[in-house]
């Protein structure tokens, strides 16, 4: 009989479990002694987690950029900087018309069948509304940087290329409000699910996403040699909403039904991620390193769309969860 | 019930499809053997695959929980409990160290306001003339995201290499066979008729009366799951349960996932309007 | 019941819904038990001590149905003054006990009297000392509720909880079932358990009345079809012995002589058997020659299936047919099956699927770990494709004798076919074969009337053999009205009208019957009553045809009184209409129409004209529910609680731990440990599950239900598990002195530990569905059973054993030898129990007496 420490301590769980059914603590599963007593139904999960792969938080990350660089391209057509609207407008079409749908159809059970999306309008499914979306941004987006570009390069003369203009800024300003919306819509897909992780911060999410965008947007265009002012405002104004919002997420814990975030590993993505488009690149935006403020907010985007859906896996898992949600 | 041969509910010819009647599922544990004869019906009839070969050790439920290739799914609850007046010897005769096997078939709930259905982008999942919910196979694209919508963790992708992979999957209500006047598979093969299939309104009143009927016989936690003060407003197949919903995986106030979304838009929106006017100043104070 | 028959169990749970009281008695809490009102935990074995401490009870308190047990049963007759009850002396043996036989010479057992069984002497006060109901009184005696607990573990309050329900539920206007399955019938004392239970449904007076009865669920679905048209070495069609061959049944009036009945419906086997030999050998069976009776086999020994597996093992056994069954997985001690079948030359398998039987010789545990080698096995086997049910036509006959056609709804794919195919075919080719040879021994083959007409698959007509199962006249008149397929293959005139009941069967040639007992089924109206499926009333009458002549409950008559009347009018059945002079009623009459309740023999009829209006069981010869066997069983005439054969404990009734009568089948392969051996400390029960179908071939190879049970496991429970430090789901090692297999630990408080005598014993239960081959597979539980022959029937012990747990998983290859070496001796004597026969005996292997299915020896 090995009586080392470690077995006598086994021996110690096995008897409290049996004597009080569970027993606390990590890396132990004694709970019940012989027969582990479960949360639910056998520990089985209530609800079932998402079955979206990496293509899903990727696309959130490059659906945020195209989005909200077609808002930025807005602005600068208005205050005339059109070399930061094209190349906004470039970052928009590939981020948003290119990238995004392929990202979206890889991600199909069904890929063949991606066209489908566009059989009906439904505005109870953010899903359905973020497909039209999705077809209205990268329709306008396409249109406008085509305009622009052709406006841009003078292609053709007097009249055409006002119109051109007058084109590209209609097209810009369609891309932008649904931009914003591209940007957003994504929150309220998560959101407005049974997870509970999810829909505990169905408020939190679309703000968070939208201003990730918005900083993201900035960061690349930063990052591509457009440094100027209006862009820094928006690194800040991005960067101080995110540490809000990462306040706000670590002060509000819903107990049991949001532990997915607080309590388990993959919550650290999204703090990690949250820091790192918040108070760490506010510091390094004050202090004037402003690729390293925009790399540190894009690479913080990324992994926290990432965290956001490994939570949701995680709590989608956990019967527990779903039960101690409705008391919300 | 039992033994009125083709008279039964379970039995006989109907004509619900075309007289647009609304259908459910009664489903009662007290005569449930755990047979799993509802288990197999539904494979063979619908052609499911396989869920796998894992032994769970979780009493005889080697199933586990419902899923894309698992449409019904019998519950095994060994509790502490006595199940009416029940006696398990050797030590008791009923009251001290009571003990019980309740059985329960579990099935997509169809449920009157269906995340599912709200959530489907493709406009797969449809409300058929029983008023059940039917996941259209030939346009379901995969997207999954009635997966994350069903506040019962019901529907499931189905992944490779599983034959038909990609697509959603979960009861179908047996719709092919409704619409020909037959009656869904597991109900036909139930041998005890735990569970009913019927008009909703009947099914719902005789529900009644069985509870009342075995309280009377001492199973005082018979209680009735049929959400119907929630936001689901009431499920097509529902059940009588012993003890608490949360033994059984079943949330005890499940929500449509749709009553998320005001608020979720309304951040959104704001967002919206806020990034928008944020960059348009952002420009404007720097030119 | 709900496990193993759950489509049977839903009139079950409808008499629960009404009302009833369901009692499940189960050494563990099975699906049934969950149903139940009460669950009885027993230990394993201890059936005869329950139930006879029930029917100890009801004597005692004078709870029996005192009209229907004075009139209805044997309860006055009167034994013989030198009969020795098994109480006197507490020694468990009865009177005429020879040991060097291992059996019982049964003289002193009969009734007093010199008519045999026939007109015995009764007292109807029941106070005669020596009568049967006081020599019951006196067996019973010290099966108190105290000695209850004792051997099975069950308390005297619950044993209260039950006898008050049954005898609550009996009587004039009530009546209870008892329902039973394998949990009775394999054990070295499985008849007798079932004769306790017979005991006792017939002092309460639920024999023959609607809503009573015994019911002997069976193993599966045509198994009753097995025994009536037996697949078994020592009956013939309708229970009927086989001949045999040791001299004393050398012509035909010899084996009538010993096995006629002087009176009740047994006076008949002339009739029954004479048509038998005319249905099989057709004109060639004459008066001349006895009707063929010189071509019957003969049995000289015990042929049953243990016994010619110990032939195979040494060698004797050239081939075997093998249909529909899977030995491998399913026989006791199945680890030594499968070294046994390597011995054969050759071996036929029928089957869907390659079953473990049929891949012994290259994939097995034993060929896994180098015991047996495949380049070494000889064996050649043929494996044929069978067809499933629905493939192929013919009749079920379940539990309640009941006939229920099959139609065939596609053909079998490919090359497979059905056993009636086959056995057509090969009989073809066998009589073709013979007629060809000059050798006398083919003589039989020759004589054979292998006249069934085909259809384009080369199967024989079924309801052409169902025709001649039902029986007809012989005189060939196939224009005749009743005619079913009356020419023969060559298109020759064959037979003449079906017959409509076995009364009309004779001992002269002109009838010929395959079975009596199924006589009416095939009637002259031509209608196939197996396939209708028009039930008319709660019998049932109209769907299918229930042996004999569609009576649905057998010894209908002691549903009314002695003079006629219903014993109640709710539980009327058949009464004696006074007007009509006939019996009628809602079921139709087990008893001769127009036989008054009035009528008393003088003592010189014969059959059934001997027996009283006032006796229901026409079956016997005294027309008595028998309480007391005066003859026909080998190991006693009134149930007596012995031990199992590996038994944690001694008998605490009786100085004999075991039944004297049973077969050890002493081997060292197949030992048995002696009682309360320490190094097998728990009693091993196996039980089957609704998921899977008997040793696995029909279920283990379909994926929807092998993914429902996809592994081997062993419920234990949680007391046990905390003893072993074994955690739910752990592999863990399970040990018998025959083998030891290893499965997952299903820890559960649906099994109990029973206090015996003061002593804690453990009972560790396993399905046995699991084998070597399929997509799913698992250790044979049937590796741990050992081989043992109850005596009457030669069934073995597979409900109670003993076995050891060891945690973790076997060891694989050749570790494995030595670690069984821990709990199995490679030397010793092969008997290790007390009890066990030298291993010289003259009855080592074969107890006295043949099985003949405690019908007919008066040896």
């Amino acid at each position: 009989m090995d009586t080392s420490a470690s077995e006598q301590r086994l021996e110690q769980l096995r008897e409290k479990a049996w004597q009080e059914g569970v027993v606390p603590g990590r890396g132990v599963d004694v709970a019940g002694g012989p027969i582990p007593r479960k949360p639910g139904y056998y520990g089985e999960p209530v609800v079932k987690p998402p079955v979206w792969t990496w293509e899903v938080p990727l696309y959130f990350f490059f659906g945020g950029i195209g989005g909200m660089s077609a808002v930025i391209a807005f602005g600068a057509v208005l205050f005339d900087h059109v070399d930061l609207a094209r190349a906004a407008m470039w970052t928009a079409a590939i981020a948003g018309a290119v990238l995004s749908p392929i990202l979206l159809i890889m991600d199909l059970g069904r890929p063949h069948r991606f066209l489908n999306m566009l059989r009906v309008f439904k505005h109870r499914s953010a899903m359905s509304m973020g497909a039209w979306i999705l077809t209205a941004f990268g329709a306008c987006a396409v249109a406008g940087l085509i305009a622009l570009e052709l406006h841009a390069h003078q292609i053709s003369p007097g009249t055409l290329n006002q119109l051109l203009s007058f084109a590209a800024g209609i097209f810009i300003f369609g891309a932008a409000i649904f931009g914003t919306l591209l940007a957003t819509y994504t929150g309220v897909l998560i959101g407005a699910t049974a997870i509970p992780a999810w829909f505990l911060h169905r408020t939190l999410l679309p703000i968070h996403f939208g201003t990730a965008g918005l900083g993201s947007a900035a960061a690349v265009l930063e990052l591509m040699g457009h440094r100027i002012p209006a862009l820094n405002f928006l690194g800040f104004y991005a960067a101080a909403v995110e540490t809000a919002l990462l306040i706000w997420l670590s002060v509000a814990k819903h107990g049991a039904a949001d532990r997915a975030i607080h309590e388990h590993g993959s919550g650290w993505f999204i703090r990690i991620g949250e820091i790192l488009t918040g108070p760490l690149a506010l510091i390094l935006r004050f202090f004037g390193f402003i690729p390293w403020a925009a790399i540190s907010f894009l690479v913080g985007a990324l992994v926290s769309r990432m965290g956001w859906i490994a939570v949701g896996k995680v709590s989608g898992s956990d019967p527990e969860s779903v039960f101690a949600a409705e008391r919300y | 019930m039992i033994g009125e041969g083709l008279q039964s509910s379970n039995q006989r010819k109907h004509s619900y499809v075309r007289d647009n009647v609304e259908v459910g599922f009664f489903t009662d544990p007290t005569v449930c053997i755990g047979c799993k004869a509802c288990e197999v019906a539904c494979k063979e009839w619908n052609h499911v695959p396989d869920d796998g070969f894992t032994w769970t050790g979780n009493s005889y439920d080697n199933t586990g929980h419902l899923g894309a290739s698992t449409w019904r799914h019998v519950m095994f609850l060994e509790q502490d409990r006595q199940k009416g007046s029940q006696i398990t010897g050797p030590m008791s005769l009923g009251d001290h160290d009571p003990f019980r096997w309740v059985f329960l078939s579990d099935v997509c709930k169809h449920c009157e306001e269906a995340g599912c259905l709200e959530a489907c982008p493709t406009g797969s999942i449809v409300r058929t003339e029983t008023g059940t919910v039917f996941v259209q196979d030939d346009v379901c694209n995969g997207c999954g995201y009635c997966v994350v919508s069903c506040p019962f963790g019901v529907i499931d992708r189905r992944p490779t290499p599983l034959p038909d992979a990609g697509g959603a999957f979960k009861c179908t209500f047996c719709y092919d066979r409704q619409k020909s006047g037959l009656v869904p598979a597991c109900a036909k093969v139930c041998p005890t008729e735990s569970i009913v299939f019927g008009r909703l309104d009947d099914l719902r009143t005789r529900a009644k009366e069985r509870v009342q009927h075995l309280q009377g016989l001492g199973y005082n936690d018979a209680q009735l799951y049929d959400p119907l003060e929630t936001s689901v407003r009431g499920i097509h197949a529902f059940f009588l349960i012993l003890g608490e919903p949360e033994a059984y995986g079943l949330p005890p106030k499940p929500q449509v996932p749709t009553i998320y979304l005001e608020s979720a838009w309304t951040a959104a929106f704001a967002t919206a309007i806020a990034s928008l006017i944020v960059t348009l100043l952002a420009f404007a104070f720097s030119s | 019941m709900a496990e193993a028959h759950p489509v049977g169990f839903r009139w079950v749970m409808k008499a629960k819904e009404r009302g009833a009281t369901i009692i499940h008695v189960d050494p563990r809490f099975s699906r049934t038990s969950a149903l139940a009102d009460i669950w009885v935990p027993i230990r394993a074995g201890g059936d005869i001590a329950f139930l006879g401490g029930l029917v100890r009870h009801l004597i005692e308190n004078n709870l029996f149905f005192r009209d229907y047990v004075v009139h209805f049963t044997n309860a006055s007759c009167i034994l013989r003054d030198d009969f020795r009850d098994a109480e006197e002396g507490e020694t468990g043996v009865f009177s005429g006990w020879n040991g060097e036989l291992c059996g019982y010479d049964r003289k002193t057992w009969l009734y007093k009297g010199d008519t045999g069984l026939s007109f015995p002497e009764r007292d109807l006060t029941l106070q005669h000392p020596r009568c049967v109901f006081q020599t019951l009184h006196r067996h019973f005696a010290r099966y108190t509720p105290e000695m209850v607990e004792k051997i099975c573990g069950i308390s005297p309050e619950l044993f209260h909880k039950v006898a008050n329900a049954l005898v609550a539920a009996s009587g004039p206007d009530k009546s209870a079932a008892i329902c039973y399955a394998l949990g009775w019938t394999q054990h070295s004392k499985g008849v007798q358990i079932i004769r306790t239970a017979a005991i006792l449904q017939l002092l309460l007076g639920n024999i023959g009345r609607p809503g009573g009865g015994i019911l002997a669920l069976r193993g599966h679905a045509s198994i009753q079809g097995s025994t009536d048209i037996p697949t078994l070495y020592d009956t013939l069609p309708g229970y009927l012995p086989m001949p045999r061959g040791d001299g004393s049944e050398a012509t035909l009036g010899d084996y009538l002589a010993a096995h006629t009945k002087r009176t009740g419906l047994w006076n008949s086997v002339p009739a029954y058997f004479i048509s038998l030999l005319k249905s099989y050998y057709g004109k060639n069976a004459t008066v001349e020659n006895d009707f063929g009776y010189d071509w019957v086999p003969k049995i000289t020994a015990n042929h049953s299936f243990f016994e010619y597996l110990y032939d195979m093992a040494d060698g004797k056994m050239e081939g075997m047919f093998m249909m529909g069954q899977n030995p491998a997985v399913a026989a006791a001690n199945s680890r030594f099956e499968r070294a046994s079948l390597s011995k054969l030359k050759w071996l036929v398998v029928r089957e869907m699927v390659e079953i473990e039987a049929a891949a012994f010789w290259r994939d097995s545990p034993e060929v896994g770990r180098g015991e047996l080698k495949t380049k070494e096995i000889e064996t050649e086997v043929f494996l044929f494709p069978a067809a499933g049910h629905a493939e192929k036509e013919g009749a079920f006959t379940q539990t309640q004798r009941l006939l229920q056609w099959r139609q065939k709804a596609v053909d079998p794919p490919g090359d497979a076919r059905s056993e009636a195919w086959f056995m057509h075919q090969l009989a073809l080719r066998l009589i073709a074969k013979a007629k060809q040879s000059n050798d006398p021994l083919d003589e039989p083959l020759r004589a054979l009337d292998w006249w069934y007409p085909e259809d384009e698959l080369g199967d024989p007509k079924m309801e052409a053999v169902l025709a001649e199962i039902n029986g007809w006249y012989t005189n060939p008149q196939p224009d005749a009205d009743g005619v079913v397929f009356g020419v023969d293959r060559e298109g020759n005139p064959h037979h003449g009208s079906q017959i409509d009941s076995y009364l009309r069967l004779k001992p002269d040639g002109s009838t010929a019957c395959g079975a009596w007992i199924y006589s009416g089924v095939l009637g002259p109206d031509k209608i196939n009553k197996a396939n209708s499926r028009n039930s008319k009333d709660y019998l049932g009458h109209g769907w299918g045809f229930a042996w004999p002549s569609d009576r649905r409950i057998i010894y209908n008559r002691a549903s009314a009184s002695p003079t006629g009347e219903p014993w109640s009018d709710r539980k009327k059945l058949i009464w004696w209409d006074q007007a009509q002079s006939r019996w009628t009623g809602i079921d139709n009459p087990d008893f001769p129409l127009d036989k008054s309740p009035e009528f008393r023999p003088t003592g010189n009829e014969r059959g059934l004209d001997a027996i009283r209006g006032d006796a229901a069981f026409i079956l016997n010869e005294d027309g008595l529910g028998w309480l007391y066997v005066a003859s026909g069983l080998q190991d006693g005439p009134i149930p007596t609680h012995y031990e199992p054969l590996e038994s944690p404990v001694h008998n605490a009734l009786y100085s004999r731990d075991t039944n004297p009568a049973v077969h050890w089948f002493t081997r060292q392969e197949n030992r048995f440990a002696p009682p309360g051996d320490a190094r097998f400390p728990f009693v091993l029960t196996t039980y089957r599950l609704t998921e899977h179908h008997t040793a696995g071939g029909m279920s283990r190879f379909l994926s929807h239900l092998a993914e429902l049970q996809p592994q081997l496991f062993a419920e234990i429970s949680t007391e046990l598990a905390r003893e072993l430090k074994i955690d739910n789901g752990d592999y863990i090692s399970v040990v018998s002195l025959r083998g030891a297999i290893e499965a997952r630990a299903l820890v559960s408080r649906r099994m109990r530990p029973i206090q015996l005598n003061g002593k804690t014993v453990h009972q560790v239960a396993m399905p046995f569905h699991f084998g070597s081959a399929g997509p799913v597979r698992g250790g044979s539980t049937n590796d741990l059973i050992p081989i043992s022959g109850e005596p009457n029937v030669t069934i073995m012990e597979a409900k109670a054993c003993t076995c050891n747990i060891v945690p973790g998983r076997l060891p694989r290859g050749p570790a494995f030898e030595d670690w069984i070496a821990r709990y199995l001796p490679k030397d010793g004597p092969p008997n290790l129990h007390p009890e066990q026969p030298a291993v010289d005996a003259p009855c080592a292997r074969a107890g006295g007496g043949h099985g003949l299915e405690g019908k007919i020896d008066n040896r």
